[in-house]
């Protein structure tokens, strides 16, 4: 499937969700308009974002927390899902775009293929499934939402070779405006 | 220098220490009073009498996490989420997270406060002539950062703890308190 198939999937089941974006989903997530509140990129520190988003559904245990992670990503803390699996928050979803691919520095391989539906299994989540295609996704999601966390979906999309743009916006920015808005909209 | 008194057996006195344990309970009272929600930690040597008041305490919430990244990335969502989290990791997770300490603490601005323990600090001398580089070089790595530090050499120290946290969360950035001793 491509990227922005996911990512409107995603989208149109968010329903006020938060969202973490890193790497390669940042502007695409931008670009689909989910950006503009209850959002926050995990910039300059690839690897995090899955982390980044533990702690805000530990925080907010009543909103949902979606992490758009990429496979590189999760690879260089894959530990992190033993520590989100021993936090277990319920209304956590980890979604990770998979292409094997390191995009950003030129679409070099990654240094194996995993599974990391199974690695999130072995480490406590409590559902991992994955999905090539984009009607199946859009058919499962509402009843993924529906479970309780922490559940990480596996998409397989396909390589890139576009320019690597990133959105205009600094994280700086973004986390005092979330957190404005969670203080006075919690 | 030692020296031996007249009339002694000829053993020599050992040094004086110069970094002095603070009791666990003393942090943790600190830590409270903070209005501390989580601390995060990595697990530190040097703070395991702190760490098993911690595991009891019905507040703050104790986080176990594998990485001092996830750690410093977990602190961002929990202080965005409107909590008041905290750091506890030792030397060398400090030394090992400058990348996340970076991106979120400084670059994206995110209060993030760290307790840190001097792993294999030799009490009787003091940080800078530590033959240790992990504990000689944590202040000058974090000078190089702009990244306050406040050593902790001592129960006289622990109010340091309070300024350092608070220059977190005013100036929204990072800031080091350094425990000099492991705890009592």
């Amino acid at each position: 499937m491509q990227r922005e198939e996911a990512i409107a999937a995603l989208a149109a089941v968010r329903d006020g969700a938060l969202s973490v974006a890193t790497m390669q989903t940042v502007l695409a997530w931008h670009e689909a308009g989910q950006a503009a509140t209850d959002h926050v990129d995990n910039m300059g520190c690839m690897g995090t974002a899955s982390a980044l988003g533990l702690g805000l559904a530990l925080a907010q245990p009543d909103r949902r927390v979606m992490v758009l992670d990429g496979d590189g990503s999760l690879l260089m803390q894959l530990g992190s899902l033993v520590t989100i699996a021993g936090a277990a928050p319920p209304n956590y979803y980890h979604f990770v775009f998979d292409n094997g691919l390191y995009e950003t520095t030129g679409n070099q391989p990654l240094p194996a293929r995993v599974d990391f539906c199974g690695l999130a299994r072995s480490a406590g989540y409590r559902d991992a499934v994955s999905f090539d295609r984009a009607d199946a996704l859009r058919e499962a999601l509402p009843g993924i939402f529906a479970s309780e966390g922490p559940i990480l979906v596996r998409l397989a999309i396909a390589r890139e070779d576009g320019p690597i743009r990133w959105p205009r916006v600094k994280m700086a920015d973004q986390v005092v405006a979330l957190k404005e808005r969670l203080a006075t909209q919690p | 220098m030692s020296t031996t008194s007249p009339g002694s057996t000829g053993t020599a006195a050992a040094p004086a220490p110069v970094a002095r344990p603070v009791e666990g309970a003393v942090l943790l009272r600190e830590i409270q009073q903070l209005g501390i929600t989580h601390v995060i930690t990595v697990p530190d040597t040097h703070q395991k009498t702190l760490l098993e008041l911690l595991a009891a305490a019905a507040r703050p919430r104790l986080l176990t996490v594998c990485t001092e990244d996830e750690a410093i990335a977990i602190n961002a969502g929990l202080y965005i989420g409107g909590q008041r989290p905290m750091l506890l990791i030792q030397n060398n997770g400090l030394l090992a997270s400058i990348n996340a300490l970076k991106a979120i603490a400084l670059e994206a601005r995110v209060p993030t406060f760290f307790l840190v323990g001097q792993f294999a600090r030799d009490v009787t001398r003091s940080n800078a002539e530590s033959p240790v580089r992990a504990v000689r070089m944590v202040e000058p790595t974090m000078a190089t950062w702009g990244v306050p530090c406040y050593p902790i050499e001592g129960p006289e120290d622990v109010p340091a703890i309070a300024r350092a946290y608070r220059q977190c969360l005013e100036e929204r950035g990072p800031a080091v308190a350094l425990l000099g001793a492991p705890t009592s």
